[in-house]
């Protein structure tokens, strides 16, 4: 048994602590991804809210064998998304707010050029055909292996690695300012 | 067998995500090298680029302590749903059915029905409830009884506040308390496929209580139905129990002396509050 499968399985049996811990390990991966769907930190710390409030709720069923916690996880914040997107009535897009970047670094030039790198990342991202950006974002944001990734979106690993590497070519003609 | 680009390109990525430069990528690939090196390039921008998305420490603190507040109320359901009720030991039972048949054989037991607190026949009173606990068939039945006693208690408060006994009434109260606490029914303890074996044939007493045994799934739905269906009756029973043992201290509130009124109006607090718990818990309990 590895460490995370233990962790997991303590926190199914209500440990608090286990589910702290898996907290602490996602918790910036799950706000990347969601924040590099939506573009928006509102929208992105409310649904990452609601992830772990509904991860808490549903561990108790999670069963280790059928998916990993990283792709189980994921797959709450890709329906929650999803929902969120539909209930919304709106066609996903990405609306890059002025708060897309918090970092450590107290220089104030470093921190403009910082977001203006983001949202010259984010600009293009936007430009990625949904799937495109599914995959993206849970490779980068996420940092899920490319296993992990598809099942988290019920994808094989084959046509995950296809839609990382026309993303990326994608991304580096926009890049380029050649498209 | 020739090796897709877009798997090329993962590994080169895997080994950049571990640390490794591109330049040391595209060695192992010299054929690909000039189509991957773009790609890799772009791969490590928005991997630095990623990075500096962040969440403020505020709310991630904030939503932290959303989730330990969580943690705290499924803990404490859990807990309140692991109480096993008292009736469940067993131990009591030969003794207790020994003393009933002496005490019935005599003739005491009936005497004793009107005791009051202070006198001789009380604690032949209370010996003849528990033996009728001890000896009840069902879980039910049990419960039943409790509530049916914790009433006799209220109606005994009413009693000793016409004598003028203030003393006993803070007793008698925390035996409707007592018995109320008793009535805890164990739901969501049982797992899918287990019931215990009362659940499906119940086992005389003092017969020590066996594992719980492997059913169909009928047969626990069966018990599981039952259960609720339990539950229901007993927040009926209790309910009613609520307002009659309620309406008869307050109508002993209103003829009672002034010096004596305190510690009624204490006693209707304390039963309103019990009972109130009392119906909550069953209620949760048999909540899906």
């Amino acid at each position: 048994m590895s460490i995370e499968e233990y962790v997991v399985s303590q926190a199914i049996n209500g440990d608090g602590e286990a589910f702290a811990q898996l907290y602490e390990e996602h918790f910036d991966k799950i706000y990347r991804y969601i924040y590099l769907r939506l573009g928006n930190q509102t929208e992105a710390e409310d649904l990452t809210q609601e992830v772990f409030v509904k991860a808490l709720e549903a561990i108790g069923s999670y069963k280790w064998r059928s998916l990993p916690f990283a792709s189980w996880l994921f797959r709450i914040a890709h329906n929650q998304i999803i929902d969120y997107i539909r209930k919304q009535g709106r066609v996903e897009k990405v609306t890059w707010d002025d708060n897309i970047v918090h970092v450590d670094e107290p220089n104030p030039a470093l921190i403009a050029e910082q977001k203006l790198e983001v949202e010259e990342l984010a600009d293009n991202v936007k430009n990625l055909s949904l799937a495109q950006r599914e995959v993206i974002s849970l490779r980068f944001g996420a940092e899920l292996s490319i296993a992990e990734a598809a099942k988290a979106l019920g994808k094989s690993p084959g046509t995950v690695k296809a839609l990382q590497y026309n993303g990326i070519m994608a991304l580096r003609k926009m890049m380029l300012g050649d498209r | 067998m020739t090796e897709k680009i877009e798997d090329i390109f993962n590994e080169c990525l895997e080994r950049l995500l571990k640390g490794e430069s591109v330049e040391d990528c595209l060695k192992a690939f010299p054929e690909q090298a000039s189509e991957l090196e773009p790609l890799l390039k772009t791969s490590f921008v928005l991997t630095q680029k990623s990075a500096a998305i962040q969440a403020t420490p505020e709310f991630k603190a904030r939503v932290h302590s959303q989730l330990q507040e969580m943690l705290y109320v499924k803990r404490e359901k859990a807990e309140r749903r692991a109480r096993v009720p008292f009736w469940h030991r067993r131990w009591a039972a030969a003794i207790t059915t020994v003393l009933v048949i002496v005490l019935a054989g005599i003739g005491t037991v009936t005497a004793s029905a009107g005791a009051l607190p202070d006198e001789t026949l009380y604690s032949v009173k209370l010996a003849a409830e528990q033996a009728r606990l001890t000896l009840a068939f069902s879980d039910i039945g049990k419960a039943k009884l409790h509530i049916q006693f914790a009433e006799r208690r209220a109606d005994e408060m009413v009693e000793v506040a016409r004598q003028g006994k203030s003393d006993k009434i803070p007793m008698l109260t925390e035996q409707v308390a007592e018995h109320l606490d008793k009535l805890y029914i164990a739901e969501g303890t049982k797992k899918v496929g287990e019931v215990t074996p009362k659940a499906l044939a119940p086992v005389p007493a003092p017969t020590p209580v066996p594992p719980p045994t492997k059913v169909p799934q009928e047969a626990y739905s069966a018990g599981k139905a039952r259960d609720a269906q339990d539950a229901e009756e007993l927040e009926t029973t209790l309910s009613q129990s609520r307002a009659r043992s309620l309406d008869a201290l307050r109508n002993a509130l209103g003829q009672a002396p002034e010096e004596l009124k305190p510690h009624l109006e204490r006693a209707i607090e304390n039963v309103a509050k019990d009972y109130d718990k009392t119906i909550s818990i069953i209620k949760s309990g048999s909540s899906p």
